[in-house]
């Protein structure tokens, strides 16, 4: 269905302001033991027809539980995808108006690190172990800015690692990353990733690996750059209540698709797809109604990559579903403040306007 | 860490006591020994020169002469004073004089080190300079039909025992088809060669047992190499090195290629002991007098102070290279610092 993709320059440009435009994107991923009938490696689609824009100064919040697609979606983006198991099957991702393309190596190497940095989820595992933070630093200052020479490059370093909120950065370029605390090491993933200014910053769940109150340091952090530079940012996230600190918009996938797509403050007044009504459901309230109140929980797990329904994806933990659900995929369709992806959206939203629904 | 090494090294004190004590107790206790050997040769000396036979009893020496014997060798000392008397000597790097050659034991196997170092270092610097490269392109083409292959090849040579390979080469190369010669170090006329002519004789010789040594040695280090770089290409650091901008190759020679020397690194204090070691067995085919065959030699003409003397060099130089090895490990990866508590 991805095949057909728009390859004019007229379509990408369609939105001038958009810093990345993502249109039906594709991602699938190869099985060397299984074969089809003519002895191809049959392919499973681990992420479907997904598209989004990003404005400059704009954050996007990309949700939705493990293995819905959201790491490969921004891996998708930089090229980064673990070739050639996974692969980008189908849809276009523009860049500033430009198409991105995978095979061209020059291009993607302007591209990585200097208009678009990643900040991964693990700093633990994320930084070389073996090389002192200078040197890492410094390689994107070496790559992207070759006109540096070496004690400017140094100073650069020194001055990001004291952006990032990193104490004695003079010392401390010279320590390894097992020096750091896991909230400092994340601290220099985001030194790496800024050092090339870059346009967009993918943050693939960047928070995840550390505990609540660095959690709530970092997040801050990156809000604060992310104005000084006016900045993109794509924000990966599993927490929607982090969504609601970083984003202006917030994307909602489930097994690979989108399922609604809303800015911030109409997703949490009302939320229309069943499954992001759950996720709010969910959430754990700071102001406990009751104490120990037993969270609401969504039944059911999201299908597996080999099992997946031709209907609504969503059909097996969905309250609303019917025969109609279970035969035919739903379209993303456009309403007023936003896209859902579902057949019984409007019924829903007549049956429950106040937002979150509590039977979820 | 200074700290750390010096208490490793006084460790080696211990170490070494045990390992002599245990084969030093050994040759005490098995059957067959330089008198025995000496009575079978008064023996078969006695009955060939047909000259007096001495005694009357079986024996051909008296019990007086046994006596000065075993005094002469220390065999009339109990086991832990003769010991501690072989040690003390040792000490004063007096490893004794052999049974056999009636030569003090350190100018027999000293003159034995060319030889010996000659193909221990040879051995050594190919199969890194071998292993290495392969090991890289393996793991960086890995499932190709190059891969497949080389992996092969090397773990043939490596299942093969390489007296097995000697034997093959030596009935190829050197009988078949002649173009190699049948064993020896260096040529019989070799003193009266020019440089030139010594240089070539003596690789001349070297190439079959070299690619016996080699055939085995392979498999482990390229392996090694090929698993440690794989290992290293699919961390996450680097995909953090291909986010920046570097393309796959820069990235595998400014990243994954160092973490992966890590654990060759390892291996390398423990080769140090392989220098001079050598194997018995192909330096026995192919009659190369180094310091394998003299240990082979020795054992089976149950000379103990050349025994002896082999185990303290090559125990010495395989706890020293163990002790050189964590230090080279220290060196590539700054994550360990030994004998510091983690901060």
């Amino acid at each position: 269905m991805s095949s057909i993709v728009n390859r004019s320059p007229e379509k990408a440009q369609a939105k001038p302001d958009a810093c990345l435009s993502v249109s039906r994107l594709c991602v699938s991923i190869r099985d060397p033991e299984q074969r089809d009938t003519k002895g191809r490696p049959l392919s499973s689609e681990m992420v479907s027809d997904v598209s989004f824009t990003i404005a400059a100064g704009q954050t996007l919040g990309l949700v939705g539980e493990s293995g819905c697609g959201k790491s490969l979606t921004a891996m998708a983006i930089v090229d980064l995808l673990p070739k050639p198991q996974v692969y980008q099957s189908g849809g276009e991702i523009s860049f500033n108006g430009q198409r991105i393309d995978s095979n061209d190596p020059k291009a993607l190497k302007a591209l990585r690190g200097k208009k678009v940095a990643v900040i991964f989820q693990d700093p633990m595992t994320a930084l070389n172990p073996v090389q002192r933070t200078g040197q890492q630093i410094e390689e994107v200052l070496k790559l992207h800015f070759p006109k540096m020479d070496k004690s400017q490059r140094r100073q650069r370093s020194i001055q990001l690692l004291n952006d990032v909120g990193i104490p004695s950065p003079e010392n401390r370029i010279d320590a390894y990353p097992h020096q750091f605390s896991g909230g400092m090491r994340q601290r220099l993933m985001i030194a790496m990733a800024l050092a090339g200014e870059p346009d967009l910053l993918i943050a693939d769940e960047p928070t995840t690996a550390l505990d609540v109150t660095i959690q709530a340091q970092i997040v801050a952090l990156l809000k604060k750059l992310q104005q000084e530079r006016n900045m993109a940012m794509l924000f990966i996230t599993h927490d929607l209540a982090l969504v609601s600190q970083v984003s202006d918009h917030v994307v909602v996938m489930y097994a690979g698709k989108i399922v609604e797509q809303q800015d911030v403050p109409h997703i949490f007044s009302q939320p229309r797809h069943p499954y992001t009504k759950g996720l709010i459901a969910a959430l754990p309230a700071a102001v406990a109604r009751a104490p120990k109140t037993k969270l609401d929980a969504m039944p059911g797990q999201v299908p597996s990559i080999d099992a997946m329904p031709t209907g609504c994806r969503f059909a097996n933990r969905c309250e609303y579903a019917n025969e109609r659900c279970e035969q035919e995929a739903p379209e993303l369709t456009a309403h007023e403040t936003g896209e859902i992806s579902c057949h019984h959206w409007q019924t829903i939203n007549e049956a429950s306007t106040s937002g979150v629904s509590k039977n979820v | 860490m200074v700290g750390y090494f010096l208490r490793r090294l006084l460790l080696v004190i211990p170490t070494f006591i045990g390992i002599s004590l245990l084969v030093f107790t050994i040759t005490r206790v098995v059957p067959g020994g330089p008198i025995e050997r000496l009575m079978t040769q008064a023996q078969l000396g006695g009955e060939t020169g047909g000259l007096t036979r001495s005694q009357s009893s079986g024996s051909t020496l008296s019990d007086e002469q046994m006596e000065e014997l075993k005094h002469y060798y220390g065999f009339d000392k109990p086991l832990l004073a003769g010991y501690a008397e072989w040690l003390g000597k040792v000490i004063q790097f007096d490893l004794g004089t052999s049974t056999r050659y009636q030569d003090p034991v350190w100018d027999i196997i000293k003159e034995r080190f060319p030889v010996s170092i000659f193909y221990g270092l040879s051995t050594m610097i190919l199969t890194y300079l071998v292993c290495i490269p392969l090991g890289i392109f393996k793991g960086m083409y890995h499932g190709s039909r190059f891969d497949s292959l080389s992996s092969a090849v090397v773990f043939l040579g490596y299942a093969l025992p390489s007296y097995v390979i000697g034997i093959a080469l030596i009935s190829a190369f050197a009988g078949y088809f002649d173009w190699f010669p049948l064993g020896g170090f260096v040529s019989d006329d070799f003193a009266e060669f020019g440089f030139w002519q010594k240089t070539t004789d003596i690789f001349h010789h070297a190439v079959l047992p070299l690619i016996a040594y080699l055939a085995g040695s392979f498999a482990v280090t390229t392996l090694m190499m090929k698993n440690a770089l794989m290992d290293n290409m699919s961390a996450d650091y680097m995909r953090t090195a291909t986010a920046k901008g570097l393309m796959r190759g820069e990235a595998i020679r400014g990243h994954a290629l160092r973490n992966s020397l890590i654990p060759i690194a390892t291996s390398f204090g423990n080769n140090i002991s392989l220098l001079i070691s050598g194997s018995f067995l192909i330096e026995t085919i192919f009659n190369i007098d180094g310091i394998g065959l003299l240990g082979y030699e020795a054992v089976i003409e149950r000379d103990y102070p050349i025994v002896m003397g082999i185990l303290v060099i090559s125990s010495i130089l395989y706890l020293v290279g163990n002790i050189l090895s964590d230090i080279c490990v220290a060196l590539v990866d700054p994550r360990i610092r030994f004998g510091e508590s983690r901060t």
